[in-house]
């Protein structure tokens, strides 16, 4: 990696001073699992670090008129085994849980995981100079796209890469961004942006002097959270198609559901028309399929990618199935 | 099995050596090598590009170096410490050759910044034995020959270790889990997990 | 021109079916050395009986723990990745992008004036017209040495190449329609430079014909025509190739993660054009190498010895993950058309193929096909195919993991075919039983062990979308070694060394050593000190095709036997008897008959005086045996709704002679189980179809299992001890792949016929059953 000097600011305000308004020129170091990687294979070569850690909250802090703020610094490994976060909302418990290994989650935080940059191999080999490095073609459609979207149109045809996006845009949560000019809160659903020519070589709003520095999910009321993650090796693998599914019940139907799925378009996907074909229903296997059939309707496979349809199909079907407290039928469990 | 280095030929020298060479320095008298102006970074003092002064706790002994920000806490260790017990596989956090114990916690040294982890306890597998004997996952290793060509190992005993010291009775599905971020490719794994679940009287950390 | 069941570059056993090594029975027979030197001299005289394996054993066939365990364990283990040396530079080299380019100019100036930099060298002299192109991504350029790691990836990444990018060929499939650009010569390995050698990009061999495939057909009652076919996966050593190299004038010393040391030494000597005599190399503990690091004269070596020389200092040059996946060896793509028929009553009785692979730029792609199974009327056409990726090296077991999953699949089909239970199929087609051929005797109490009666027809008839299935496959190796010295002394303290340069890859060797000379003397394993890894000590082959334990056990044997006798006739006066009566028992020397009569170990070496006995000895036949045989049963769950595999259990029947250390040897068998397992289901060098250049070059896209993939494995280690020494490392990750692919098949009821088995490609052989 290139040499870069390094600023270790105690708190957020001197941390975005040390940064840069130029893009990439100076890059924030939380966990360090994701970007002392991609600086190794030399696809980001910042001159400056400013290590976050000390300067950003890591601790979870309960809201008035309930909700909770979770710090950007916090530790994977600290979320996945938060109490009051799993009691409220699991499903960002259990994909915490399944980051990584217990290596990365004991150093990776919540930060960077939502900030991480795309794992696609296009992207972390330097030979491949595409669009998210300046480059002027995806080469992922004619290439190697087996692990690449499935939904959404380009110019990149990446996956986002965080677990921990898809339960934020579920709980519709906030995020707190710090910059030059103070906070801004800026909702999951807006935060990750599809891939234009213009904003291809970012994945979210966040401007390069800016940080992220809480989750804010809102109380969560009396719902039912289920996520199923697919993933070829059951140890360390990112998933190929994973899913969070929220349920408000009346009674034993739905009332409103939240059918959000990863690792299948450029952003967390958000599945309307699943959402749509749950409300009045009583979960059954029937309608938990039928509902998965809606949320994989308009799916655009690459020429290799088709299988992650099925895939994603199950991860909804069994997110589903999971959040009403059904059996879920598993390889790893059965 | 003592090594063969200072067999016939003649290659007799000591660590001592080496750190000489290697820019260890025993005190910090060294001048911080020429940084950014506060300006530059908002106010905040910045550090580098060059060799700056990193003071370490490594097995609980004080290591003070000189080495760039960029340098990992494993190469800082392996290249300038001659602590080699850990060993760099696949230098992404992906084959846990690396796993040491930062505060209580396994994590890839390959991917920790030296500079990150001034004033932790850092524990590797160089001073995990005591001179009493074996540390008893290390004993169980042996015995259940859990290893084969043994690059690995040194990752999995910390990964073991750090995994025992949180669930000092893991259970058969905490130790798969608590042992996923670690390959051995001679393909020991079946002996590892026999290991693991053999050893008793592990304190939590 | 090499036949096309014997991969290039690795010493290779006949499977049995094909005639090599078979019948010999007993370990009398001279065995046939895979270890190299076959055909250079005439094999020595059968060892003398009394050198024979003699039960009863003090420690052979024993559960010895591991020697180096506790350095392991401990990290006091220097590997070469640990060799830190007083004023030591670190070595990178530069290497192609490019899947195939040529070298226009290296401008190693900006390199040479960076930070730290203390020598720099040109590999590839864009003035050498037969050099200057790079065949594949990763293909070495120039080098550099700088005072600390970081400066020399500074530095390699200074020096200016200037390429003129050429048409590559990039895939098999285009190369063979012709489609490719024309690249390698027609004849053989690559002569990109040459004018006027016609160009194809295939090698086309020889056909084998064998008996009457036309009467072989008109026998059958059915036919079966398909395709199989298998990947490319690289080594992966966990310790990457390098080496610390420092010179001392003209004497270089260098520590090389290697198979061969002594090969190494000679590979030195020749790149360096210097004496071998002046080279000493070093391996105490290597971090795996499964063939790829018995390369004699890998670049990065002679590269790491040169940048010492030139600067005058030692240099410790150790490749990163990317350079292993890239230029560091491969386990060549296998494929086969074939067409096979069957009578009613399940022989099969004419097989005829056409076979293919690639082993990269301009090695050989050759397996065993059919493996094992006996078909009396077979022809089979190969070719190998080259493409601009790195060159294929022996990866363990070269050539049979591909022969055996496209063997078993086809054997599997035809036993659905005729409706018979696939284990009576594979007896009623095997070769007749021997000491060496022992699969249908394993298959019978392999299947009663693992519930095989159990077993449903192809298709798990059961509700839901896990099914389950389970699959058998079997495997043959060599094994047999000749190559093989050591020395040994006893002094008067008692303790005993062994000297015998061989090396540890991690597969036990040195523990080995101490297992055979401990059993002779008939005292601890703790008390022998096992001197190995230099090329100091006594001579002996590479670590390559399992020929270790049978080529040093037999010397070692011979060397202490003659120690003991020396130590025989020292104290025999003494106790007043035959020096030939004496045996070495329990800590004892002692009259075979007459236990009271004799002295401890302690108090007869107290006799030798202060000149230690020494005594040597050297392979020879009668102690060690070759070909092994072995079957392998897995059971696996599928998820048809994902793809996703998971093997629950897998059953290991293997022989390998006389075993020697018990606890290595069954280490060896999860070991090569768990290799297969990757082979079948994770592992895939992944190329840009358009561009060559490898996406997954790393150990997160490049799938390895780890302990959550890891299934329940039982091994059943077979005594055959009348044999000999055979090798075990490589047998037993010959048919797991093959096992887990037919477990699979009868678990979903489709056949995938081409590895690894993806979620992908398992969800669309269902989706065309479907359809």
């Amino acid at each position: 990696m290139k040499a870069f000097s390094y600023v270790n600011p105690a708190n957020e305000r001197d941390a975005v001073r040390a940064l840069s308004p130029e893009f990439e020129k100076v890059l924030p170091l939380a966990g360090g699992q994701d970007l002392l990687a991609r600086m190794k294979d030399y696809v980001t070569e910042p001159d400056r670090i400013v290590n976050v850690k000390n300067a950003l909250d890591a601790t979870v802090t309960s809201m008035p008129g309930g909700g909770i703020k979770i710090g950007a610094a916090m530790k994977l490994v600290d979320l996945a085994e938060h109490p009051q976060v799993s009691k409220l909302y699991p499903a960002m418990v259990l994909a915490a849980g399944e980051v990584g290994t217990p290596q990365i989650r004991n150093q990776g935080t919540v930060g960077g995981n939502l900030n991480q940059r795309p794992r696609c191999w296009y992207f972390r080999n330097e030979e491949f100079v595409c669009f998210k490095k300046g480059g002027n073609q995806c080469f992922s459609p004619a290439g190697e796209n087996q692990f690449h979207a499935i939904f959404g149109s380009g110019p990149s045809f990446i996956v986002h890469p965080s677990s921990l996006a898809v339960p934020c845009v579920a709980y519709n949560a906030t995020f707190r961004l710090f910059g030059p000019k103070g906070e801004r809160m800026v909702p999951a659903s807006e935060y990750f942006t599809m891939p234009t020519l213009q904003n291809v070589r970012t994945e979210n709003v966040l401007m390069p002097n800016e940080l992220l520095t809480h989750v804010i999910l809102p109380a969560p009321g009396t719902i039912k959270s289920g996520h199923y993650e697919v993933r070829y090796k059951e140890s360390h693998d990112w998933p190929i198609a994973f899913a969070t599914v929220l349920l408000a019940m009346n009674g034993d139907a739905v009332r409103t559901a939240r059918v959000v799925m990863g690792a299948v378009a450029p952003v967390p996907w958000r599945s309307e028309a699943a959402e749509t074909a749950l409300a009045g229903k009583t979960i059954t296997e029937e309608t938990a399929a039928a509902a998965a059939e809606a949320a994989l309707r308009g799916a655009k496979p690459l020429s290799q990618n088709a299988y992650k349809i099925q895939v994603a199909k199950t991860a909804v079907k069994r997110a589903i199935l999971h959040a009403a407290g059904m059996n879920v039928v598993d390889v790893k469990t059965i | 099995m003592a090594s063969k280095d200072d067999k016939p030929g003649g290659f007799a020298f000591s660590r001592r050596d080496f750190l000489k060479s290697a820019g260890v320095v025993s005190a910090v008298t060294a001048a911080t090598s020429p940084a950014e102006s506060e300006a530059q970074t908002g106010g905040v003092n910045a550090v580098g590009p060059g060799d700056v002064p990193v003071r370490l706790t490594v097995n609980g002994k004080r290591v003070d170096l000189m080495i760039e920000p960029r340098t990992t806490l494993l190469d800082a260790l392996r290249n300038r410490a001659d602590l080699t017990g850990n060993k760099r596989g696949c230098d992404r956090g992906a084959c846990g050759a690396c796993t040491m114990i930062v505060d209580g916690r396994a994590v890839y040294a390959c991917s920790t910044l030296a500079i990150d982890v001034q004033g932790k306890q850092i524990r590797n597998v160089d001073g995990l034995a005591t001179p009493a004997g074996l540390h008893p996952v290390q004993q169980a290793f042996c015995d259940k020959d859990a290893l084969m060509c043994g690059f690995c190992t040194p990752g999995f005993v910390m990964a073991s270790v750090a995994l025992l010291e949180k669930h000092p009775s893991a259970t058969p599905e905490q130790i798969r889990k608590g042992l996923d971020g670690n390959i051995c490719r001679c393909g020991t794994f079946s002996r590892i997990f026999e290991a693991v679940s053999s050893v008793k009287g592990v304190t939590r950390g | 021109m090499a036949s096309p069941n014997e991969p290039q570059g690795q010493p290779q056993p006949q499977p049995p079916a094909q005639g090599g090594g078979r019948g010999q029975g007993p370990a009398p027979a001279p065995a046939q050395g895979q270890g190299g030197g076959r055909g250079q001299t005439p094999p020595p005289p059968p060892a003398d009986p009394k050198y024979h394996w003699t039960p009863p054993h003090n420690s052979i066939g024993t559960h010895v723990k591991r020697l180096d365990g506790p350095d392991k364990v401990t990290g006091r283990a220097k590997y070469t990745f640990d060799i830190n040396r007083p004023g030591m530079l670190y070595g990178r080299i530069v290497r192609s992008p490019h899947p195939r380019a040529r070298i226009v100019s290296v401008d190693l100036s900006a390199a040479q004036k960076a930070p730290g930099v203390k020598a720099t060298l040109l590999w590839r002299d864009p003035a050498e017209t037969q050099r200057n192109i790079a065949m594949y991504q990763g293909d070495e350029i120039a080098a550099v040495a700088a005072d600390t790691e970081e400066r020399a990836i500074d530095a390699a990444r200074l020096v200016k190449v200037d390429y003129e990018v050429l048409p590559a060929v990039i895939q098999v499939d285009q190369a063979l329609a012709g489609t490719a650009p024309a690249v390698f010569a027609a004849s053989g390995p690559a002569a990109d430079n040459t004018p006027g050698t016609p160009r194809s990009n295939v090698r086309q061999g020889q056909t084998q014909e064998t008996g009457d495939i036309a009467a072989g057909f008109k026998q059958a009652a059915q036919t079966l025509e398909e395709t199989y076919s298998t990947h490319v996966i690289t080594h992966v050593c966990l310790e990457s190739h390098g080496a610390v190299c420092e010179w001392d004038g003209d004497n270089l010393t260098a520590w090389v993660s290697t198979q061969g040391i002594n090969a190494t030494r000679d590979g030195f000597a020749q790149g360096l054009k210097i004496p071998a005599s002046n080279v000493r190399v070093i391996t105490q503990h290597m971090g795996g190498g499964f063939g790829s690091k018995l390369g004699a004269q890998d670049p990065q070596a002679i590269i790491c010895a040169r940048l010492a020389k030139q600067a005058n200092a030692p240099v410790k040059l150790m490749l990163d993950r990317k350079e292993e996946h890239l230029a560091t060896g491969n386990r060549p793509s296998a494929a086969a058309r074939i067409k096979v028929g069957v009578t009613t009553d399940g022989m099969i009785t004419a097989f005829d193929a056409e076979t293919w692979g690639t082993g990269g730029a301009g090695a050989a792609a050759g397996f065993p096909l059919p493996y094992i199974y006996q078909i009396p009327n077979r022809r089979r056409t190969h070719k190998d195919v080259f493409i601009n990726t790195g060159l294929q090296r022996p990866m363990r077991a070269p050539g049979h993991p591909q022969g055996s999953f496209i063997t078993e699949v086809m054997m599997e089909e035809l036993a659905d075919r005729v409706k018979m239970d696939p284990i009576e199929f594979r007896i009623k087609n095997l070769p007749p039983e021997a000491p060496n051929a022992m699969w249908a005797s394993y298959l019978r109490q392999g299947a009663k062990e693992f519930g095989w009666d159990k077993r449903h027809p192809t298709g798990d008839p059961a509700a839901g979308p896990i099914k389950t299935g389970m699959g058998v496959a079997i495997n043959t190796w060599g094994g047999g070694g000749s190559q093989g010295r050591a020395h040994v002394e006893i002094s008067s303290d008692g303790t005993v060394v062994v000297r015998c340069g061989t090396q540890d890859l991690g597969t036990g060797t040195r523990t080995l050593v101490a297992v055979v000379a401990a059993d002779t003397f008939g005292i601890p394993v703790s008390h022998i000190k096992p001197e190995i890894g230099d090329t100091v000590y006594p001579v002996s082959g590479g670590s390559g095709g399992s020929t270790t334990a049978a080529g040093i056990s037999p010397a070692i044997r011979i060397a202490t036997v003659n120690a003991l006798d020396a130590l025989k006739d020292k104290i025999a006066p003494a106790l007043g008897v035959e020096a030939a009566s004496l045996v070495a028992v329990n800590g004892r020397i002692q009259v075979k008959d007459n236990p009271s009569k004799g002295m401890s170990w302690a108090e007869a070496c107290k006799q030798i005086g202060p000149q230690p006995i020494a005594a040597d000895g050297a392979w020879q036949p009668g102690l060690s045996s070759v070909t092994t045989s072995g079957v392998q049963f897995a059971e696996v769950k599928v998820d048809v709704e994902t793809g996703i595999v998971k093997v629950t259990r897998v059953l290991a029947l293997q022989d390998c002679g006389l075993v020697v250390s018990r606890l290595t040897a069954e280490s060896q068998v999860y070991g090569g189980v768990i290799g297969s397992l990757n082979f079948a289901l994770f592992e895939d060098r992944i190329l840009d179809r358009n561009t060559g250049q490898m996406v997954n070059p790393n150990m997160e896209w490049y799938l390895l299992a780890g302990m959550s993939d890891i299934p329940k494995i039982d091994v059943r280690l077979i005594d055959q001890s009348e044999r000999g020494v055979i090798g075990i490392g490589e047998p037993p990750t010959v048919p797991t792949a093959a096992a887990v692919a037919l477990a699979v098949r009868n678990a979903i009821g489709v056949t995938v016929r081409s590895l690894p088995l993806t979620p992908a490609k398992i969800l669309q052989t269902l989706a065309q059953r479907r359809a």
